[in-house]
């Protein structure tokens, strides 16, 4: 059976995830951060192929506009507003790191801060 | 595991059972043990049940298909989770047992007319499933996150109870140190004691039949098509894998007739609560549900892990997050409503997984407005001190004066709308404007090829439908087993 050919999630979606994550929890340490963007990508390169290819066409759009003047201004505010199909994949990019990180690290600050030692960080 | 096989290239067996959850499992060890020699394909790993954390993000990793990323696509679209493993979802949901709903099994009898479905003998079946995965209500105390259901519902004189579980729990065990019994404990090793073999991580492509017997083409490892594949022969296939890759599969095998267009679900919409004291339990589920406004709409509880509650307050963030500090306070709760609404599973050619979409009714919509505002209602009567419910916009509910915003800001397009229960995407019986396959399961106008899973539903039950689809399972294969004892009665039925 033929399949259909995957483009590798981390290129479109890694730095959208991570200015994300970075929006959403300025206190976060840049190695869990990185953790978590792991484990989205991972996510993102095992959806079913029909989500895996709207992902795409969508990540497309995002880091477009990332590598644009003026882009990161208008990723942050979709970020922060909810927009129709574009607004899932935030969702989905949002709901993947968040689980991650309070799974992992439950006792995690709203700010992404943590009362556990730096040198706790699992490796 | 005694009755796993190594990936062969030609393998055979008289009888193929595609997937090994509650219809397969079920499917296998009876035809086993009358003597039928069964190959059982799962498409997934065999996962030992003490080697991962129930509910946890390994658990989805290793034994959900795309690591429980899973989408109807709709407005909105609706999450929903399939096992991938061994022994299928009854290794991965809640446990919870609900026998046959005789009424609604009536009805389908009459409205699909489903020849010789008699509802004293599937309540006859139901006995035995309940003997077999020993269904039991749990020793002692339930947990707190369920006491506050029960509470929540004594407090608003509505209908409740607690669900019996298919658990065994230790000696002097309390609430949370049952051992689910799965299929992967019960049903498939009485498969492999009475002679059965099994494929894991092999997925079946497509089925191919000669009239004379079936061959299934299946790919081994993650299955991204540049694994090693290989070829079963078989004289009877059964499709056991689920409403989603059940009609995926036998649409890519050319089997098209009413296969994939009725998928029914129960859409669930959550909130989170928060109470004084400590009620969250990582990895358990709560055992009550409040059923008083049943058939339509269901109450219960969720996994709760931080995760989870993370996961639940994320479409208002900007206003919820400071409640994530408080997780261990907090735990999750739903409401499920029996659907209107249909979808498809349309298998694409040579794409991988199939399209999966599926629409709201508006009577759907109202029916989830009004479910969210109750359970929020249930969980202040039990204490909550604030309420968070999952969906954009949503205001932080603390008493009754907020409920009217709520459901006034409510809309289903706005929420995390998801769902575990799939099912009648193959509905059985005779009516064939309707029905995929016959009343016993065969499918209309295909040789050799029967289904016996949730697909064969023909609506969402309204309630967990695990031990409806055992029940239909059983019916199913003890039939074929007379059928083919009529017509091999002196054989060993192939048996080698």
């Amino acid at each position: 059976m033929l399949v259909m050919r995957s483009v590798p999630s981390a290129p479109l979606v890694g730095p959208f995830a991570d200015r994300l994550l970075a929006l959403d929890f300025p206190a976060l340490d840049p190695a869990r951060r990185a953790q978590a963007i792991e484990f989205t990508l991972r996510r993102v390169d095992g959806l079913p192929s029909v989500m895996r290819f709207g992902v795409t066409v969508i990540a497309a759009i995002f880091r477009g506009l990332l590598a644009v003047p003026g882009g990161d201004a208008v990723v942050r505010f979709l970020a922060r507003t909810p927009q129709p199909l574009l607004g899932e994949y935030v969702r989905m990019v949002r709901s993947l790191g968040y689980a991650y990180i309070y799974e992992t690290w439950p006792d995690t600050r709203a700010d992404g801060s943590c009362p556990v030692a730096q040198e706790d960080v699992p490796a | 595991m005694s009755g796993i096989e190594p990936h062969q290239i030609h393998l055979g067996a008289q009888v193929l059972v595609v997937g090994s959850g509650a219809g397969g499992a079920t499917t296998a060890a009876l035809l086993a043990e009358a003597g039928f020699d069964v190959l059982i394909v799962e498409e997934g790993p065999w996962v030992d049940q003490d080697t991962v954390t129930a509910f946890s993000l390994e658990q989805m990793d290793r034994q959900y298909r795309s690591g429980g990323v899973t989408v109807a696509l709709g407005l909105p679209s609706i999450a929903y989770t399939e096992g991938r493993c061994a022994g299928g979802g009854t290794e991965v949901n809640s446990g919870l047992y609900f026998r046959p709903p005789l009424d609604v099994v009536e009805r389908w009898r009459r409205d699909f007319r489903i020849d010789g479905l008699d509802v004293d003998e599937l309540d006859v079946i139901a006995d035995e499933v309940e003997q077999a995965i020993n269904v039991t209500t749990v020793p002692g105390n339930a947990t707190p996150a369920s006491e506050i259901l029960r509470r929540g519902a004594a407090a608003l004189n509505w209908r409740h109870s607690e669900i019996p579980r298919w658990m065994k729990y230790p000696a002097g065990g309390d609430a949370v140190t049952g051992k689910r019994q799965s299929m992967t404990r019960t049903y498939l090793p009485r498969a492999f004691a009475a002679g059965a073999r099994m494929l894991v991580d092999t997925r079946v492509d497509r089925l191919v039949s000669n009239g004379l017997n079936v061959t299934a083409h299946v790919t081994y490892g993650d299955g991204t098509g540049r694994t090693p594949g290989g070829a079963i022969t078989a004289a009877h296939v059964f499709v056991c894998g689920g409403a989603i890759q059940t009609p995926a599969l036998l649409q890519r095998s050319g089997m098209r007739s009413h296969i994939g267009r009725s998928l029914a679900v129960h859409p669930t919409v959550k909130l989170s609560a928060k109470f004084a004291d400590e009620v969250n339990v990582p990895d358990d589920v709560p055992v009550h549900q409040v059923k008083e406004f049943a058939p339509d709409l269901s109450f219960g509880g969720s996994a709760s892990h931080s995760g989870l509650v993370a996961l639940a307050l994320t479409d208002e963030w900007k206003t919820f997050a400071p409640a994530i500090e408080d997780w261990r306070r907090m735990t999750i709760y739903y409401a499920a409503i029996t659907s209107e609404g249909r979808g498809w599973v349309q298998a694409i050619p040579k794409v991988r997984d199939p399209l999966v979409t599926y629409r709201l009714s508006h009577r759907d919509r109202e029916v989830l407005r009004s479910g969210l505002a109750r359970l929020a209602l249930l969980t202040l009567e039990a204490g909550a001190t604030e309420v968070y419910p999952s969906f954009r916009g949503a205001p932080v509910v603390r008493g009754r004066g907020d409920l009217a915003t709520m459901q006034e800001r409510f809309a289903a397009s706005k929420a995390s709308v998801m769902t575990v229960h799939l099912c009648s995407t193959v509905p059985l019986g005779e009516h064939r404007d309707r029905c995929g396959a016959d009343s016993f399961g065969k499918v209309h106008g295909a040789d050799r090829v029967w289904v016996n899973d949730a697909s064969l539903l023909p609506t969402a039950p309204g309630v967990n439908p695990q031990a409806t689809v055992m029940a239909f399972a059983i019916r199913n294969a003890r039939h074929f087993i007379e059928e083919q004892s009529l017509r091999q009665p002196h054989t060993n039925r192939g048996r080698t």
